[in-house]
């Protein structure tokens, strides 16, 4: 097993580093400086800017600077937009409210679909069955975007029980949750479905009801383990796509999140916050996915590792 | 005794014409014509395309102009109407949403096409060049292929945008330059359980060169999971490409999108202007339900392990 992890981080590690260098050398390749603005700077002073941020020295230590300053120190560096703040306080702004919500909505979106699934396989061909399927098709064709003005439209403006935006208490958390975890809920949903529905029909689970055990003994000791394998591998794609989901919810409800930032630096074209979030959120889905793969191995006794 | 009834009939039978067989082609379109729900969607999406292509002729504005008699109360001048030809009301440029939304609709559905196009041809030829020829070739290229997965593809594919600048044609290479990669798994796992078979085989046996085998005989076996997977992809895209416009990182005006519009639509329905959220949203829903069921149709069709 240990050895496993560490052939996995083997991996990791340098998928890591290739996605910091590539992202500095898009960034290198980009048309025009981080300071070429409409009414041109005295190159003086252009000179002057360039010496500060070390865009003066050459290519391959302006790539060493930066990988080893997020290597060693953690340090994205100065944003090239605004003089006084740096990437990392832009990030940890921003981070706790992405993390707070990111983490309601993932376990939301794991236990309430988990629980559908399992429901829906036991009772197959019910209402809750064809709740569960009705819904999982739905939400295919309501991503994020879609749900979030539509959510607003009926609870803020017609019903005006909650909210539009903004970042409080408890209170405006409902909406980012629902609109971020309902898709998954309903992915998730899905698939513990069919999976159950196929370990249901296995062999073992005969033999356990054979020897006359309880069905929820049956369904929670002997079913639920195997049935969850498909469900945890999808929880790695799942994570990227709910992390890419949260520039939505932060968009548009004003929630304050790191995706704010990420499009807000995207239209200012400002480089350095754009790249500093791209990395952090690679390394947590490299790192997420690692762990899910750990659990999976962990898990499933036929995988070799 | 002989039965002459019986045997007459038998005289007949053998008489008649060859009883002609049935290419499993013909099976699958056998099959996909009793799904209702693909049935149905297809029908669906041909309204769809037909909407856009032709669109613009039923439009009594084009996309450009602006109903001056509209702007700046679009909330109770533009309504869809009949009376002044926009069928689906204005914009508060009074831009008519008739027209935008067959412009939105051709954008989406090119990009969601060319998109899944890039990925059915790089993805075949790359997935399987990496499952025929296997061995340390096979490890590097599908290593590759999980190490750019591991990457967030959208933050990646908006800081390109921005890099290289929004046009369309930056769209389209971002949205193909990650497309492929699922695509490149599914091709290489069906073309590792080919290459053994006899008539692989066969043509190396008779010494045909290996990329002809990949061309020739291993890509034409791998159409079916390649058609079903290339449908599943098109909402993808579609997704993709109205996610970064809802951002406002797509597509610039004057063009638009599915994305893009709804986007609009769901800035301005605290106005009272409702339809400009729902035209767009509806057309985007209808063609994504579409192209789901439509795909899942085409893999009940195409693949006989679930008959």
């Amino acid at each position: 097993m240990f050895g496993y992890i560490l052939r996995r981080l083997a991996v990791a590690i340098p998928t890591l580093l290739l996605l910091i260098v590539l992202s500095f050398l898009l960034m290198h390749a980009a048309p025009g400086g981080p300071f070429t603005q409409e009414r041109a700077l005295p190159p003086q002073i252009v000179a002057n800017l360039n010496a500060k941020y070390g865009l003066d020295d050459p290519l391959w230590r302006q790539i060493v600077n930066y990988v080893w300053g997020i290597v060693a120190h953690f340090d994205f560096g100065p944003s090239f937009v605004y003089p006084d703040r740096s990437v990392n306080q832009i990030i940890a702004a921003g981070f706790p409210v992405t993390l707070t919500y990111g983490a309601i909505s993932f376990i939301a979106a794991v236990i309430v679909g988990v629980s559908l699934g399992v429901a829906a396989a036991i009772r197959q061909n019910s209402w809750i069955d064809y709740l569960a399927v009705g819904t999982s098709i739905g939400a295919q064709v309501l991503p994020n975007f879609v749900m979030a003005p539509i959510l607003v439209l009926v609870f803020t403006l017609w019903l005006g029980w909650l909210p539009g935006g903004g970042w409080g208490g408890p209170i405006y958390w409902i909406m980012p949750v629902v609109a971020l975890s309902t898709s998954f809920m309903a992915s998730i949903a899905r698939i513990t479905r069919s999976s159950m529905l196929e370990v249901l029909g296995s062999n073992h689970i005969r033999t356990a009801r054979a020897k006359g055990l309880p069905e929820s003994k049956v369904i929670l000791r002997h079913a639920l383990k195997p049935a969850l394998l498909p469900v945890i591998s999808y929880l790695g794609p799942a994570f990227v796509t709910m992390i890419t989901g949260s520039v939505v919810v932060d968009m548009y409800f004003s929630t304050g999140g790191i995706g704010r930032s990420f499009v807000d630096s995207a239209l200012n074209r400002d480089y350095a916050v754009m790249m500093g979030i791209t990395i952090l959120v690679g390394a947590l889905t490299i790192l997420f996915s690692l762990v899910v793969d750990v659990l999976y191995a962990w898990i499933d006794p036929k995988i070799r590792y | 005794m002989i039965d002459t009834q019986q045997m007459q009939s038998l005289a007949a039978r053998m008489s008649e014409a060859e009883v002609k067989g049935r290419s499993p082609w013909a099976d699958a379109r056998r099959r996909f014509r009793r799904n209702k729900a693909a049935m149905i969607s297809l029908v669906v999406l041909i309204l769809v395309a037909l909407f856009a292509i032709f669109g613009n002729s039923l439009a009594a504005w084009s996309n450009e102009e602006m109903d001056f008699e509209v702007i700046g109360n679009a909330a109770t001048m533009g309504m869809p109407s009949f009376a002044n030809g926009h069928y689906f009301g204005t914009d508060d440029l009074g831009r008519d949403l008739f027209s935008r939304t067959v412009q939105g609709t051709q954008v989406s559905l090119m990009v969601g096409l060319i998109g899944a196009g890039i990925a059915v041809i790089v993805g075949t030829l790359y997935g399987a060049t990496a499952g025929y020829v296997g061995g340390r070739t096979d490890a590097i290229m599908m290593r590759t292929v999980d190490i750019l997965l591991a990457i967030p593809y959208m933050f990646v594919l908006i800081l390109l945008l921005v890099i290289f600048g929004r046009s369309m044609s930056m769209l389209f290479l971002g949205i193909g330059l990650i497309s492929w990669l699922e695509m490149s798994r599914i091709v290489r796992g069906q073309t590792l359980s080919l290459k053994n078979r006899e008539f692989i085989e066969a043509a190396r046996a008779t010494g045909v060169p290996a990329w002809r085998i990949i061309i020739r005989h291993i890509v034409p076996n791998l159409l079916g999971v390649v058609a079903v997977y290339a449908t599943l992809l098109v909402p993808l895209m579609i997704l993709s490409e109205s996610f970064i416009s809802f951002l406002g990182l797509g597509v610039q005006e004057p063009l638009t999108s599915w994305g893009a519009l709804i986007s609009e639509g769901a800035g301005t329905m605290n106005y009272g202007t409702l339809w400009q959220l729902i035209f767009p949203l509806f057309f985007f829903c209808i063609t994504l339900f579409a192209f789901f069921f439509v795909g899942d149709g085409l893999r009940d069709a195409l693949d006989p392990k679930d008959r």
